[in-house]
């Protein structure tokens, strides 16, 4: 320990019980005073009483050792002025060393009762502070964020211990290692030089229990083996770790710095730090827990996926593949004569089939750069009409035998979008349209404008959704089951990627995409589109034309 | 088919089952092909037997093809068609900026190629030719010199825009012009991004020109690249 330091602390321990002990002669020096004041007037028998009352305020305001000092002044006082013969410490009559001893007793009781009073009472204090310390810590941890909470926690202790800096660290050892400081940025460089500095060390204490108010812990002085060239005297004693621990397991540390100079922890400081460490140990073994918590769900999540693809992959991916392999199989054939139009009708069903190979490759590359969240917009302004257009010529194979019905208005102003992506919404639309409505039923394709936002929908005449499904239609790889929408020979079911991809692909648009019941039968699918420019990479020019 | 030019064209890809198809294809449409699996080989190929066109993979193990196209631009003006994936529209738009000549989309089918080949080849013959006086193809007429433009015998009233975009396709049937081209050519070099321009002018020419909106004969649309002028291959 620092000698200057010492020496300080020395002085002003010594300073404030000399005060103690100079108040407790003064106040008995008073109550003479004022009983000789008395005497010279009345004559009461019982005047010593108010040598009782300075021991009284002694032990109030200064402790158990003043309090003793005065009682023992007192006697000796009141032997010394008001006992026959006076001015000497003999006295004449038996009686009166009765009376006295008598005196010094419940003057040393009184004294004894009024310091423990005084005791409980600061006690009582210091456990308020710990208790409102305390909750403000829990409040704090329970931030979600745990940089944001310990950086809070550490705000509160250096507000309430008065200490130049403090610092957290969650996630000793293993895993994350998070540090978050709050003070005096000199300071905390004491506090980042833990390993080549001396520091203290807050050991384990006894527990608080309902008896006893549970000693402070004990400050342990750790000196590293090699100190890297500072000079003994610029060792510090400022820096205090406290050891987080939950189960005897070290998950994080308190760092302390004291101001240059300053106080020393007291040991009520010791008790509470021990309390918040306890109480820091706690929440930071829940943020992890957490953090397992939430992998191990995700981790699910990505298996329940991967289940799902393999279930795809072996129902949607194998069909066109096994006519594909069937054909180019049979064209190999050499022992079978095969006419110029077989020839050409096996050709067509391996291109046909190796195209909705495509398609399903095609979305399943979107869904994965979707959900890795890859998509950035090529926005730029285009007319709807036009796109609608284009796409219902290319998917006319798909759509042949279907009334397709279109309600665009007119005067639908340019729309910011990726044509390629959003192009890709309508088509899996139109085709999960197709899907479902017989032949001979009706599309309906209708664009709506509002105030914000177009909103463009497909409409089918299938057998509808049940209700369970509205939402959930939109996740990958989610069929409707039962008697609602089921793949049957006549209409081979898809990937359930179609509708998740053009929920990726519209919400990359900051758009929002709903399926509903028609009244009269089907489903409707709607995607609404923001007129707005969203805000982001690739801003365009505004104006509009005229 | 009677395409038998005997042109020489070098297909660069890394894959060989695709070089190998595609080889098998145009050596039956009698052309003359030649393989390289790499960028770097390809340049060097350049010089020892000049190619009359170029099928370049952008996506190749050594060098980047934007890089690919730039080195050849640096040398020759040899029509390149690039082949790209679904997905990858900005390298398309930035190889057609750098002057490819045509893009394909890979899965494509044999159709597309030959096509694609025979507009490429031809572009070279065109350009050598200057613009025709009258346009013709299926029933649209361009009158360059009277400035009248006719379908199927009806005269179609242009507005000045109308008809200078027209113009531009007409100057290069069959060849996708990326949206920072036709800006450029049309509302003159300080445009090139304010592509709301042209798609709503677009849009307008295809409502006078095209009868059938979601098949149209004339112009058609190259998602997210540009716009396509199709004309009957002489």
């Amino acid at each position: 320990m620092d000698i200057a330091v010492l020496r300080n602390r020395l002085t002003l321990g010594i300073q404030q019980g000399f005060i103690g002990y100079v108040a407790s002669l003064g106040a008995v020096l008073v109550a003479s005073v004022l009983i000789a004041l008395i005497e010279t007037r009345w004559h009461l028998a019982n005047i010593s009483m108010l040598y009782l009352t300075a021991v009284l305020a002694t032990a109030t305001w200064f402790g158990r050792g003043p309090a003793v000092l005065a009682s023992v002044a007192a006697f000796l006082c009141f032997d010394w002025f008001f006992v026959e013969p006076r001015f000497t410490l003999t006295v004449a009559d038996p009686e009166e060393w009765v009376a006295l001893l008598l005196f010094l007793a419940a003057a040393v009781i009184t004294g004894q009762l009024a310091a423990g009073q005084r005791r409980r009472a600061q006690e009582a204090r210091q456990r308020e502070r710990e208790a409102v310390v305390l909750y403000d810590v829990v409040r704090t941890m329970a931030e979600p964020n745990l940089e944001e909470a310990l950086r809070g926690v550490a705000r509160r202790l250096r507000g309430e211990l008065g200490v130049a800096a403090v610092a957290i660290e969650a996630g000793a050892g293993e895993g994350r290692r998070i540090r978050e400081a709050d003070g005096d940025p000199s300071a905390l460089r004491l506090a980042d030089a833990a390993p080549t500095i001396s520091w203290r060390t807050l050991g384990p204490a006894a527990i608080p229990g309902p008896d006893h108010p549970g000693r402070g812990g004990r400050w342990v002085r750790v000196v590293p083996s090699r100190l890297p060239g500072l000079p003994r005297h610029e060792l510090s004693d400022r820096l205090h770790l406290i050891p987080v621990e939950i189960q005897g397991r070290r998950v994080g540390t308190v760092y302390l710095v004291r101001e240059a100079g300053g106080p020393d922890l007291r040991p009520q400081d010791n008790r509470l730090l021990l309390a918040v460490a306890a109480q820091l140990g706690h929440a930071i073994e829940r943020d992890r827990l957490r953090g397992e918590a939430t992998e191990t769900e995700v981790l699910r999540r990505t298996d329940e996926l991967k289940t799902a693809l393999l279930n795809a992959v072996s129902h949607d991916l194998r069909t066109p593949l096994a006519s594909i392999i069937a054909s180019a199989g049979s064209l190999r054939q050499s022992d079978v004569t095969w006419t110029e139009q077989d020839r050409r009708e096996f050709a067509e069903a391996i291109e046909q089939q190796a195209q909705r190979l495509n398609r399903i490759v095609g979305n399943l590359l979107d869904l994965s750069r979707i959900e890795a969240g890859n998509l950035r917009p090529a926005w730029d302004w285009y007319d709807l009409g036009a796109l609608i257009d284009d796409v219902l010529g290319r998917l006319r194979p798909v759509t042949e035998g279907r009334d397709v019905v279109l309600d665009v208005p007119d005067d639908v102003p340019p729309i910011p979008l990726d044509y390629v992506e959003i192009d890709q919404v309508l088509s899996n639309l139109i085709e999960n349209a197709a899907k479902y409505t017989p032949a001979g039923g009706e599309i309906r394709i209708a664009v709506h404008c509002t105030v914000e936002e177009v909103q463009i929908s497909v409409a089918d005449r299938g057998p509808g959704l049940p209700i369970s499904a509205l939402e959930r239609v939109f996740d990958p790889f989610f069929r409707v089951n039962g008697t609602g929408r089921k793949a049957d020979s006549t209409h081979p079911s898809g990937t359930g990627l179609g509708l998740a991809v053009a929920r990726g692909l519209v919400a990359a648009h900051s758009g929002r995409i709903w399926a509903e019941n028609r009244r009269d039968g089907g489903a409707i699918f709607t995607f609404a589109l923001p007129l707005q420019e969203p805000v982001g990479p690739g801003t365009l020019a505004a104006e509009g034309v005229a | 088919m009677s395409h038998s030019t005997g042109a020489r064209i070098l297909v660069v890809d890394d894959e060989a089952a695709i070089r190998r198809a595609i080889s098998t294809n145009l050596t039956g449409h009698g052309y003359q092909v030649d393989g390289s699996d790499s960028g770097q080989d390809a340049i060097r190929r350049l010089d020892a037997h000049p190619p009359d066109l170029i099928l370049l993979d952008l996506g190749l193990p050594d060098v980047d093809g934007l890089e690919v196209i730039r080195e050849i631009r640096g040398r020759t003006n040899i029509p390149i068609v690039v082949l790209s994936v679904r997905g990858a529209e900005r390298d398309k738009v930035a190889a057609l900026d750098l002057g490819a000549d045509d893009y394909l989309t890979k899965p494509f089918g044999v159709d597309e190629l030959l096509a694609r080949v025979r507009v490429a080849l031809r572009h070279v013959v065109g350009a050598a030719h200057g613009p025709t006086m009258v346009f013709r193809t299926g029933g649209l007429e361009v009158d360059v010199e009277r400035r009248v433009v006719r379908v199927d015998g009806n005269e179609v009233h242009l507005s000045p825009t109308e008809y200078d975009l027209l113009k531009v396709f007409i100057t290069h049937p069959n060849k996708v012009l990326t949206d920072a081209m036709l800006l450029q050519q049309v509302w003159g070099p300080g445009y090139g991004l304010e592509a709301h321009y042209l798609h709503v002018y677009v849009a307008r020419l295809r409502k006078k020109l095209e009868a059938d909106a979601q098949e149209p004969r004339y112009l058609r649309t190259e998602p997210g690249v540009g716009y396509r002028l199709l004309a009957d291959e002489l």
